[in-house]
């Protein structure tokens, strides 16, 4: 068996678990909340019919909110106290995703990469922002539908559009974060998400900046 | 004591007002109500005063309703396609003539029923329209923010912004909100896979409201059984009337609070259940004839607990990864 090293500990693998299974379910119970599921037949499908109840949906929005919430600031706080910052975007990182989606179709070499690649790095980005938007638009929408509250009509309809657009654009985010592993290169990252390690030779290879760093902590 | 000086402030209120609708309906003043669009209204629907206009084909306050909203009733086009993949729509633009229920084309109607009440066959005529909620399920579920709550408390739907996707009927408690299809925005977008057209119902004649004017509706009525105006007042006086004769109201908890404040001297469940009975002989099951359900949980209400714990939930998430992260940082072993 080849040397595995560790890539992701277990506090990074609950974060990422934690808003991937809260944001799956906010997802469908947030597109629940628009009149969808219904019309286009989906309660007919079996084990479709909760769908249909605006409530049920909205019960499971509140309670999978309450979850990503939790671990997105879990993480924010926990990864800027402890100062690794590693997957925020660098200068120049657009034009390096570039050639390493260049260098994947044609076989080419990729510029070395760090911990992360650069357009992991654009990736993070993108869906936290919107996740961040979508937390407080969301939060915003709690508090209107609290009893006794009449928020001023533009920051209803303010916070209403920007979640449902931040809605679009994390969905695209996140197809494109898992189109990335239509890509074999890719593929070996898969398996640090859930167990924690990757491949030594891997690590050496793909990220010759980061093996570096932790070979040099040792 | 207070009670007492309430009750006469009322009175002397009541007469005032009394005073001042008389001067308003013989012309002299068109705006004397005290009512504005900076206050709360409501509005006491007394089903002992309501003969249904019986003399006529059609009750006065809906002829009136009708008449003032003609000019916003929807004009859709010829060829509405169903709403794919369902092979239906809702069209009412050639059924505009119906005034027995809600309709994108009937913001209100009268509802006759017989009800049996202490060994006697009662006729008991009901307006029905929007209840104008105090905590509005359809304004704040609306996903497009297309719904409107003024001060007032008037609840109204912008018909330029409603793709009529139906949300506000299915989470309003009593279904008020009636949908034309092929009109609205959505025709201008994807109008065969989204959308639906507009939906249509009582805006409690806000611009009237705010001109300091009564409802049309109210205005037509000669029985007095509509009556308009600051909230508190109404309320007290539908709880006073109720009181005198013996009856109930309905509208001032149901959905958490509404405007609308109905005094009945036949409790509302039998009242519901006559509405129900009818329904069902009549296998009528369309939308647009609203029961009275006794009891009417706002659905939001039962949010509030994880709403509290969303709300939190960012101090939570901090306080664990401080403590964790502190231990990591003293060389702990709980990270790998
Ligand atoms: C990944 C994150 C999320 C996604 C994809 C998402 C998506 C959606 C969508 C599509 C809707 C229906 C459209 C609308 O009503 O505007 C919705 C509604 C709603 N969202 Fe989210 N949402 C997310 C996170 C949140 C969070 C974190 C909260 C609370 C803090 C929240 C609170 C709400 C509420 C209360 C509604 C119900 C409709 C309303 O009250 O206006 N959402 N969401
Ligand atoms: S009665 Fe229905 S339509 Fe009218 S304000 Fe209440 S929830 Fe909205
Ligand atoms: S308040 Fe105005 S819109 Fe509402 S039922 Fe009366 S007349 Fe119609």
């Amino acid at each position: 068996m080849s040397k595995k090293v560790l890539r992701q500990s277990r506090v990074n693998r609950f974060i990422h678990w934690g808003t991937a299974i809260s944001i799956i379910l906010l997802i469908i119970s947030g597109l629940g909340q628009l009149p969808l599921y219904k019309r286009y037949n989906i309660t007919k499908l079996p084990g479709g019919e909760w769908l249909g109840s605006f409530y049920n949906t909205l019960d499971l929005h509140y309670i999978a909110a309450v979850l990503l919430i939790f671990v997105v600031s879990f993480h924010l706080v926990y990864h800027g106290l402890r100062r690794e910052f590693d997957i925020l975007p660098k200068k120049g990182d657009l034009r390096e995703s570039y050639l390493i989606i260049k260098a994947m179709l044609t076989k080419g070499e990729e510029p070395p990469a760090d911990k992360y690649l650069a357009e992991q790095r654009v990736a993070y980005f993108f869906i936290g922002i919107n996740v961040l938007v979508l937390i407080g638009t969301g939060m915003v929408k709690v508090i209107k539908n609290l009893n006794g509250v009449t928020l001023p009509q533009f920051i209803i309809a303010f916070s209403t559009h920007l979640h449902n657009l931040a809605t679009v654009l994390l969905i695209l985010g996140i197809g494109a974060h898992l189109a990335a592993f239509i890509f074999k290169a890719n593929r070996p990252l898969l398996r640090g998400i859930f167990s924690g390690t990757v491949d030594e030779k891997y690590a050496k290879e793909r990220h010759p900046l980061w093996y570096k760093r932790i070979k040099m902590r040792i | 004591m207070t009670e007492k000086i309430n009750r006469r402030t009322f009175l002397r209120r009541s007469t005032a007002a009394g005073l001042l609708s008389f001067l308003a309906v013989s012309g002299l003043s068109e705006n004397a109500y005290g009512l504005s669009d900076e206050q709360e209204i409501g509005t006491v629907i007394d089903i002992t005063k309501c003969d249904g206009c019986r003399d006529l084909e059609i009750p006065r306050c809906v002829s009136a309703c009708r008449q003032k909203n003609k000019g916003r009733f929807p004009e859709p086009i010829t060829d509405i396609q169903p709403y794919w993949p369902q092979k239906k729509y809702e069209d009412w633009s050639d059924k505009r003539e119906v005034t027995n229920r809600l309709t994108p084309y009937n913001w209100n109607y009268v509802e006759h029923l017989q009800v049996d009440y202490k060994g006697k066959r009662e006729d008991i005529y009901l307006m029905r329209r929007c209840m104008h909620c105090d905590h509005p399920t359809c304004q704040k579920l609306c996903p497009f923010s297309a719904i409107k709550k003024d001060v007032t408390g008037s609840v109204s739907i912008n018909e330029e912004l409603c793709l009529g996707g139906a949300k506000c009927r299915d989470v309003c408690p009593w279904g008020i909100p009636q949908r034309q299809a092929g009109v609205g925005l959505y025709l201008k977008l994807a109008p065969t896979f989204a959308g639906g057209g507009v939906m249509y119902k009582c805006d409690n004649c806000r611009d009237l409201l705010a001109k300091d004017e009564k409802p049309a509706c109210e205005r037509a009525c000669p029985k007095g059984a509509i009556l308009t105006g600051p909230k508190k007042q109404m309320k007290e006086y539908a709880q006073r009337r109720a009181e005198e004769i013996g009856g109930y109201i309905y509208g001032d908890v149901q959905n958490g609070g509404t405007s609308t404040f109905y005094i009945s001297k036949i409790p509302f469940e039998a009242i519901s259940e006559a509405i129900a009975t009818d329904k069902m002989a009549q296998k009528d099951t369309g939308p647009g004839r609203p029961l009275m359900p006794e009891r009417v949980d706002n659905y939001l209400e039962s949010e509030k607990g994880i709403a509290g714990a969303a709300l939190t939930a960012p101090i939570a998430g901090a306080a664990l990864a401080a403590f964790t992260a502190y231990k990591t940082m003293k060389g702990e072993k709980v990270d790998e």
